[in-house]
């Protein structure tokens, strides 16, 4: 059974990744810099509970609201371009951020043994779970929730005058903008809840994986991200978790049993995917 | 000061592969308006596909084998093409976007998966030369890539500027459908930029093999980020800015990697990219508006 409760934690932070992405795309952004937002909240909230011995809940606000600084910070400059534009320079501020993390050094002696990140090496013992003794049921619950919680703020933002706004802009910029629409407070504020829930789940990453190295946060981690809303569909928030069961646990998961050939089927189907259905799973006709 | 000038001319004859994915990138582009993001994964799979034949013509030269890899490339292209463009359409940015990304990991688990992970050895020409003056050296190795480097960009510039085929696609370019209502067959011109980006890949992978000496599939992500940096740097859709900029980028990396080591190097890389990005957003070359 824990194999199963271990699987839905895995699919209740790609989740969360994907829904960072999610809000981001809605503004017809297209970003490869979740992955940097996820690696600040994981490192931000896992230095928290282990450097300083915080309990879990407010270490994941602080890396929450760190992936959010970040978001914003990057969000200005960056959306300066837009289009293919911010894809590379979104792109090259993920690289940017794992390659500040592989040399990244700051480890404080803590009972014997040394502990935090170092380099290359990662950050090991991040052992807030098992020190406090969660089962893996309850390390489970608590990633759902979090996801739950994300997943209604965003169907609400759907259904507010925000998400309307938001939309319009993804839609079309220039009649968004003749309506009154402020596009930089639109998309730095898409960008910026984008980082903060990308910095939650980061947090959640680190700490159920216990060790966190610069190359989990690589370019595939971001594209994952995208692929989410994107082979999902941008209609709703379903349409993201849909992608990721489908690529979790039924691409990476239910294919293991081909054994090798389970890589080479996965990108061959994302392939297939975008032929098949270019507006993704729960699309429309209207955004193909 | 010896130093950084051996370091810059070392990295300005490299960055002439750094210049050839980045035309790539460019060409693509300025022709569809599309970023193809699997195309420094299939400029590596064109240099491995080179490699085989080895395996056919046991002792093949290595001219040999980057003349296969440059035909390998330009079937890849066309395959790239076709899987990820021709059915989908185009007026989807996204769609696109993602099917090119499946294609890079398509791409790399085939590599993966026929190699067992392992690098593989790839010839290079005139490594044994050195052109020295005094303390400082030019490698042959690197010299021979820097030349066929500039003859691929010489020849395709001739393409598009001296045939009927590159006045198509400069059409195309411009304005797609007058281009099509003067008659051009747009999916033709698409196919044919796809293909030759493909030989010009493929080239660029066998030519990044022979100055590392080894390929691996590990190359394929720091070659995309590189070659779209250098591409936003010499400006969208320009192939003379994306030239200027593989060159520049190689440079630049290479003092940096004297001055900070090799793990830091990239880091900069960005650092200079967001520069780009905050105070000249159209790079060397670009038009003003163009950041879409």
């Amino acid at each position: 059974m824990d194999f199963y409760f271990g699987l839905a934690q895995l699919i209740g932070v790609h989740t969360l990744l994907g829904l960072s992405a999610y809000i981001v795309l809605l503004t017809g952004q297209v970003t490869l810099a979740q992955a940097g937002f996820f690696a600040v909240g994981a490192y931000v909230s896992a230095m928290l509970t282990v450097l300083a011995g915080w309990h879990l809940a407010p270490a994941l606000g602080i890396g929450a609201l760190a992936g959010a600084i970040t978001a914003c910070a990057v969000g200005f400059p960056a959306l300066r371009v837009k289009g293919l534009m911010l894809v590379i320079a979104t792109l090259a501020f993920g690289e940017g951020v794992r390659l500040f993390f592989f040399n990244f050094d700051y480890q404080v002696a803590k009972g014997g043994i040394k502990v935090g990140p170092l380099g290359g090496e990662g950050f090991r013992q991040i052992r807030f779970f098992p020190e406090h003794g969660w089962s893996t049921l309850e390390v489970m619950l608590f990633v759902w929730t979090c996801v739950v919680l994300a997943m209604a703020l965003l169907w609400w933002f759907d259904r507010s005058r925000y998400g309307a706004v938001l939309r319009a802009v993804g839609e079309d910029e220039i009649a968004a903008q003749a309506v009154g629409v402020n596009l930089t407070a639109a998309k730095v504020s898409a960008f910026t809840i984008g980082g903060a829930i990308a910095g939650v789940g980061g947090g959640l990453y680190a700490h159920y994986t216990t060790h966190i190295e610069h190359s989990s946060f690589n370019i595939l981690v971001a594209t994952f991200a995208i692929a989410y809303p994107i082979v999902g569909g941008l209609r709703s928030v379903f349409g993201t978790l849909l992608a990721v069961i489908f690529v979790q646990g039924v691409l990476i998961e239910g294919l293991r049993f081909l054994g090798d050939w389970r890589n080479l089927l996965f990108g061959a189907l994302i392939v297939l995917a975008m032929n098949v259905r270019p507006a993704g799973f729960l699309g429309g006709a209207r955004r193909a | 000061m010896l130093d950084i000038l051996q370091a810059i001319s070392d990295g300005v004859l490299f960055g002439a592969t750094y210049a050839l994915i980045g035309i790539g990138f460019t060409l693509v582009f300025g022709v569809m308006h599309k970023l193809n993001l699997s195309y420094a994964a299939a400029s590596v799979g064109g240099a491995y596909a080179g490699l085989l034949i080895l395996k056919v013509l046991v002792g093949a030269a290595p001219w040999q084998v980057f003349l296969c890899a440059f035909a390998a490339g330009g079937v890849i292209g066309y395959l790239v093409y076709l899987l990820c463009f021709h059915f989908i359409p185009l007026a989807n940015p996204l769609a696109t976007l993602m099917s090119t990304v499946g294609m890079l990991l398509l791409i790399d688990e085939i590599i993966v998966h026929t190699t067992e992970g392992m690098p593989q050895n790839y010839p290079a020409m005139f490594d044994d030369v050195m052109l020295r003056a005094g303390e400082f050296t030019l490698r042959g190795d690197l010299l021979l890539v820097f030349a066929i480097s500039v003859l691929a960009m010489i020849l395709l510039l001739a393409l598009l500027y001296r045939t009927k085929l590159g006045l198509a696609t400069r059409a195309v370019s411009q304005q797609p459908v007058a281009a099509q209502l003067c008659g051009i067959r747009v999916g033709g011109v698409n196919a044919a930029t796809f293909i030759v980006t493909g030989l010009l890949g493929g080239l660029a992978g066998a030519m990044i093999g022979a100055s590392v000496g080894t390929l691996s599939p590990l190359l394929t992500t720091p070659l995309t980020v590189k070659g779209l940096i250098v591409t936003v740097i010499g400006g969208l859709g320009s192939i003379p800015g994306a030239i200027v900029a593989g060159l520049l980028v190689g440079g630049f990396e290479n003092v940096l990697q004297l001055w900070r080591g090799v793990t830091e190097r990239d880091l900069y890389v960005m650092l200079l990219l967001f520069a780009f990005l905050v105070f000249r957003p159209e790079g060397f070359f670009g038009r003003k508006a163009a950041t879409d």
